[in-house]
């Protein structure tokens, strides 16, 4: 027909921007991915960081304290399985697939500077803060420099020796107060996308008493990182609390004057 | 107050034109919405400068906050062009120009007309209606409880003017994310009790690729719904009711 307008084009090039596409009903997986992702956070990721951050808090007690805690967390049956299970595979999906959901979304507090929409940015910061540190967090602690399982006397000062360095400790305070942070929030965000809190009030509470949660989870976390730096009762660390005491021989007394064989001292021949 | 309104308009002729802006020079009145100014420069379209040029295209039709056409970017925010008054702008930036343009998510048609067609497209698949042939009377419908008549009017107020999508973060062409405002109408539906009959489908779809997951809780929607809808709260619900339904699918289908 004639009279029929032109189809409008599916992008605007002078905008650089395409077209939203209409939803696709049936079809992907992603709303599977998107909820393991939200399940993952907070069960079996979130629930480690509470036993990461407890077991730390073992710290305030000393070098023993805290090697017998390690032991005791590498004594449990399969602890390897356990590890990979639990910790390192659910924490690879998280990390990546929060990666992509954070390079999608478009962040707008510059036009829209609302509480919620700082919300959504800060969860997205505080996780690649996250992601960032945790890399370096699991390499350097977990699988390179002495093998902790193995050698659980020398956690306290494997951790004393890395926080020595003010950049790390900076990065430590940093990441502890991240990924509380994200946590926190996270579980916000898990109660009101599953329907437990959907009314506003119901969100209101749960979001202080998520605040709440968060506050303590990181005070108990960073006064974790003070039991590595912090206490001069235990600052320089023996390298292993575990290792029998070193023999330290008695200093050879000066031989006496006029003396004629040093290695028999007081016997004058 | 200025006797004398600045405007800056962002113009394109053609949805594959450049943009540019166009001022406008508007005498003030009291109580002008930007929709009065839009109707001033049309009844004298000449631009600050002197020159002549055509009058501003933008979508509108009740100009009272209620057909949900002439939603654009006023000073940068998704706004309604009938109930946003020069005041208010006068007094959030004195002394500074109003800038219009078009929603920024949306391809542009004409000025400060986008297509907006991907709502209606997402509502046809969400099915935002009750299924009712109309070939021969079918009677009265099935009594609505009042509790659930006043949970429902408030979903009902949505006026589709797409304000919910362009302020959301999580609303662009990576995510495909459906919108509050599908969402919402969803919610209705299922809500009511001879459209529940489709409840199993619009949930499914909003499982979809593009569906309700991809939302990020920012609350743009609800703070920007020009006619206060509770989009947080249907999101939740529907989100939940969304993963029931996967999961009986899981097992049952």
């Amino acid at each position: 027909m004639a009279t029929s307008a032109p189809p409008i084009p599916t992008h605007s090039s002078v905008r650089g921007i395409k077209k939203v596409q209409p939803l696709h009903p049936d079809t992907g997986h992603s709303f599977l991915w998107h909820k393991l992702h939200s399940l993952s956070g907070l069960i079996p990721i979130g629930a480690f960081l509470i036993e990461h951050i407890l077991s730390n808090i073992e710290a305030l007690g000393g070098p023993a304290a805290y090697g017998h805690q390690v032991r005791l967390l590498n004594s449990l049956p399969q602890v390897r399985v356990l590890e990979w299970t639990f910790i390192f595979i659910p924490l690879a999906f998280h990390a990546t697939y929060g990666l992509w959901i954070a390079l999608r979304g478009r962040a707008t507090v510059n036009v829209y500077p609302w509480a919620g929409n700082w919300g959504y940015l800060t969860q997205r910061i505080t996780g690649l803060i996250a992601f960032a540190y945790i890399i370096q967090h699991v390499w350097r602690q977990r699988f390179s420099g002495v093998m902790l399982p193995e050698h659980p006397g020398a956690a306290f000062a494997k951790v004393q020796h890395e926080l020595h360095n003010p950049w790390m400790l900076a990065l430590y305070i940093v990441a502890m107060i991240a990924t509380c942070w994200h946590f926190s929030y996270g579980i916000w965000l898990f109660a009101a996308k599953w329907g437990i809190t959907p009314g506003n009030r119901a969100r209101k509470r749960f979001g202080q008493l998520c605040a709440a949660f968060g506050t303590v989870l990181c005070i108990l976390g960073l006064a974790s990182i003070y039991a590595f730096v912090g206490n001069p009762k235990f600052a320089n660390a023996p390298a292993d609390a575990f290792a029998p005491p070193a023999i330290t021989q008695p200093a050879p007394a000066p031989p006496p004057p006029n003396s004629t064989n040093p290695s028999q001292p007081g016997i004058v021949q | 107050m200025p006797s004398t309104i600045h405007v800056e308009i962002l113009r394109q002729s053609t949805p594959d034109d450049a943009a540019r802006t166009e001022r406008f020079a508007i005498p003030y009145r009291p109580n002008m919405n930007i929709t009065s100014v839009l109707g001033e420069i049309a009844l004298n379209p000449i631009t600050a400068d002197g020159a002549p040029t055509t009058p501003i295209t933008y979508d509108s039709n009740c100009l009272e906050e209620i057909c949900g056409s002439c939603a654009m970017l006023i000073n940068g925010r998704a706004r309604m062009a009938c109930s946003t008054l020069v005041d208010t702008l006068q007094k959030e930036h004195p002394d500074k120009p109003i800038r219009l343009a078009p929603l920024s998510k949306f391809p542009v048609v004409r000025d400060l007309a986008v297509d907006r067609a991907v709502l209606f497209e997402n509502l046809k698949v969400v099915k935002a209606w009750v299924p009712i042939d109309g070939t021969y009377d079918l009677g009265p419908g099935p009594r609505q409880f009042p509790q659930t008549q006043e949970a429902r009017y408030p979903l009902s107020n949505c006026i589709s003017c797409t304000i919910c999508m362009e302020v959301c973060p999580q609303f662009n062409d990576q995510t495909n994310f459906v919108g509050a405002a599908t969402i919402a109408q969803a919610r209705l539906f299922n809500m009511d009790p001879a459209g529940s009959v489709l409840k199993q489908d619009r949930l499914r779809a909003l499982a979809g690729d593009g569906g309700i997951q991809e939302c990020g809780f920012a609350q743009n929607c609800v703070e920007a719904c020009p006619k206060l809808l509770p989009l947080a709260e249907s999101i939740s619900i529907t989100g939940r009711d969304a993963m029931l339904q996967q999961l009986k699918d899981l097992f049952t289908r």
